[in-house]
């Protein structure tokens, strides 16, 4: 009896160590091509932000006799700019980088959702067809979107241009609209970001991309409307709720679980918006809508600094990982009203 | 004075008539309660009357005042929902409250109104949870609550008990109405459970298929079903239905339904006189069939001859399953009767307590 007992528990405890293993047996060759792809490159430019490495270490790598290891120079030349750069200052651009993805997100997700409710209106004309449409946009890549919109607002040749000159000819001006949208310097507004000045060039691309990025608020947000019962409403409204008092104490309130992680990751996606930004300002102008992302681009393809440039990326890293953490935590900690 | 009425009222949903020219009158302070099958035009008659749906045509009064184009919030009513629709964000105390805030009554007097009604209804440690951390009962009582610190004129119940289970359904209707007693209010309430609506109301309306039925009180309703649908209705288990014709034996009117033939008793005869040769329904309720061995004394039975085919125990009472010819019946017998399964036997009708419908337009002779 009792032997028997041992020998069921000691096969027992064979079989689940088997089954603490085998999940690791299945992960192992997902974990090898990682190891090639990922984490190779991943520990490569962390040991190459430590040199001073520049084209002419390309053909032998860490083996060229030219590198130097310099230790952490480059990451305090990037956040003292020290760096051989023309108009860069590390702070400014993160913190127009944050400012960039924060008024996004301020913008697209209350039109989202403002559009959402509007076109959520019951018995409303033709709906299918505006769901098919405003899923364009999510769809196209961002890279021709940046394009179309840095021809939109050309100087010369721009619809935005064109169409503001029609515009005022209506008032009896006959002088062409010139406006140098992506290209003007000066800014509008002198002390909206103190830090650095927003040019023109933010707001064109502000306008570009609130065409990419309120229709995925509106899709979340028109999902999550439907999932509101209608006999809150109706309760609400015997409760003597009006049409707008009905929209800030029940619609909005029930929106926010679904529209928290859709704003959080809207702002990861603005903050690394690198197609975008890269097609329709490149940066420019004088590197005033310089995101990280992009720079990290313009030290390797231009300047040809690696060294920095990898020491540049791993900053942008823990950037990312802190942002990641934060927006993280953000959605845990708005629970969902819905039955647990 | 809060009474409420409906005259000739009508709602179409497209083609389909939800509710079909309802007329009736609640007075203050009654207990109304909306009975009939599942899809029958009850809620949406409730929905007219909160001002959720609008009215095709005809007229509702709350009071003297039509208020068919009234917004649902200046009706003076409130509205317990089926789902109980509580606001899943707000806190128990903020669902109570909320309609007294949007009506800008002064802090004190919510939180007096919210405690108390809190009390009355036993949740007062429940204020600070949100409804997903309360049970289907507890949330009943938080729609119940938000109802009553409005303090309306006239409450409307969808359905309250339908998504409890069965001791707390029996526990919250005795509570409904220890309610109802308390606050003196209209109360008109709506189900589809026959049982609710007989322990509950001072008044039931059956209605099938959009149309109102009849109206009356419970026990008459149950003595005096005034046509086959709320004879059927009213009642568990229902009312035995026997086809059959009015048929003229003699100087007596006797009932034939092919496989057995009851006479009439001569007191009760007279209304039926002018029906000989009709087709019938004869309707018996199945307490009134008895076991030949357990009649009651000064009754007016008949025998009737039934093969025995199911017999179900109760303790009290036993139910039996009876076939006589092409007709299957329940009778509830004494429960010290001996009949068993497969027995071939007889059995008493008290043909004082039967009901005849016409069987064409389905309306009580009497
Ligand atoms: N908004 C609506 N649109 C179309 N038909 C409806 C609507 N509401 C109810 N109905 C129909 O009206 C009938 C009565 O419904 P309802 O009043 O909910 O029945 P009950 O509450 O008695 O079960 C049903 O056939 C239902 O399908
Ligand atoms: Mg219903």
């Amino acid at each position: 009896m009792a032997t028997t007992t041992l020998e069921i528990s000691k096969s027992a405890g064979m079989a689940r160590i088997k089954k603490a293993i085998l999940p690791y047996v299945y992960l192992l060759p997902a974990f090898v091509v990682m190891s090639v792809i990922t984490f190779y490159p991943l520990i490569y430019q962390v040991i190459i932000s430590f040199t001073d490495f520049q084209t002419k270490d390309l053909l032998k790598q860490l083996a060229s006799p030219n590198l130097n290891y310099i230790g952490v120079k480059n990451y305090v030349d990037i956040v003292t700019g020290g760096l051989p750069v023309q108009n860069f200052e590390f702070f400014r651009v993160l913190t127009y980088n944050i400012w960039w993805a924060v008024t996004n997100v301020l913008v697209h997700v209350p039109a989202g959702v403002l559009i959402a409710v509007l076109l959520n209106t019951q018995g409303l004309w033709g709906k299918k067809i505006y769901r098919a449409l405003y899923v364009l946009p999510v769809v196209i890549p961002p890279i021709v979107v940046g394009t179309v919109w840095k021809n939109i607002f050309d100087e010369q040749y721009g619809a935005m241009n064109q169409f503001l000159t029609a515009v005022v000819h209506l008032f009896g001006t006959a002088d062409p609209v010139r406006i140098r949208w992506l290209t003007e310097y000066t800014p509008p507004i002198p002390w909206l970001l103190p830090n650095g000045p927003l040019t023109l060039a933010y707001y064109a691309m502000m306008i570009a991309n609130f065409w990419l990025g309120w229709p995925f608020m509106t899709l979340v947000a028109t999902g999550a409307l439907q999932s509101i019962p209608k006999d809150l409403y109706e309760a609400a409204s015997i409760d003597g709720a009006s049409g707008s008092q009905q929209f800030w104490n029940i619609t909005v309130p029930l929106l926010r679980p679904a529209m928290i992680p859709a704003a959080m990751y809207g702002f990861t996606m603005s903050f690394n918006l690198f197609n975008f930004v890269f097609f329709m300002s490149g940066g420019g102008p004088a590197r005033s809508t310089e995101i990280l992302v992009t720079f990290a681009y313009d030290l390797v393809r231009n300047l040809r600094l690696y060294g920095a440039a990898a020491a540049f990326s791993v900053i942008v890293f823990f950037v990312a990982l802190i942002v990641f953490l934060v927006t993280n935590r953000i959605t845990r900690a708005t629970e969902a009203y819905t039955e647990a | 004075m809060t009474s409420v009425t409906y005259e000739n009222v009508v709602k179409k949903f497209g083609e389909m008539t939800a509710v079909d020219n309802i007329n009736f009158h609640v007075d203050d302070k009654e207990f109304l309660v909306l009975v009939g099958p599942s899809g029958c035009g009850k809620t949406t008659a409730l929905r007219l009357l909160a001002g959720l749906e609008e009215i095709s045509s005809g007229e509702i009064k709350i009071g003297d005042r039509v208020v068919n184009d009234v917004a649902p919030k200046d009706r003076d009513i409130a509205m317990v929902f089926q789902s109980y629709a509580l606001y899943p964000h707000l806190s128990v105390y903020d669902n109570m409250a909320f309609g007294l805030k949007l009506r800008k009554v002064n802090k004190d007097e919510i939180k007096r109104r919210v405690t108390e009604a809190a009390d009355v209804l036993g949740i007062t440690d429940l204020l600070q949870r949100k409804p997903r951390q309360l049970s289907g009962g507890q949330r009943q009582r938080v729609a119940v609550g938000r109802a009553i610190v409005r303090e309306p004129k006239v409450f409307l119940f969808d359905e309250p008990l339908s998504n409890l289970d069965a001791k707390l359904r029996v526990q919250m209707r005795a509570e409904i109405s220890k309610l109802h007693q308390r606050l003196q209010t209209t109360f008109i309430y709506v189900t589809h459970d026959q049982t609710e609506a007989m322990t509950m109301a001072t008044r039931i309306a059956v209605i099938n298929k959009g149309k109102l039925q009849q109206i009356d009180t419970p026990q008459n309703l149950y003595d005096h079903p005034g046509n086959l649908f709320v004879a059927g209705f009213i009642g568990s288990p229902a009312m035995n239905f026997f086809p059959g014709k009015l048929r003229k034996d003699g100087d007596k009117i006797v009932v034939d339904t092919g496989d057995f033939v009851v006479p009439i008793p001569a007191a009760k005869a007279a209304p039926y006189k002018p029906h000989t040769d009709k087709d019938i329904i004869f309707g018996i309720r199945p307490e009134n069939i008895h076991d030949a061995d357990f009649v009651p004394p000064n009754i007016d039975a008949e025998k009737v001859a039934v093969k025995v085919d199911v017999t179900e125990l109760m303790g009290n009472e036993i139910f039996l399953y009876l076939v006589s010819g092409k007709n299957t019946f329940v009778a509830r017998v004494d429960p010290r009767s001996k009949l068993r399964v497969g027995q071939q036997a007889q059995v008493m009708f008290d043909m004082d307590n039967f009901h005849i419908f016409d069987a064409s337009t389905e309306e009580a002779i009497r």
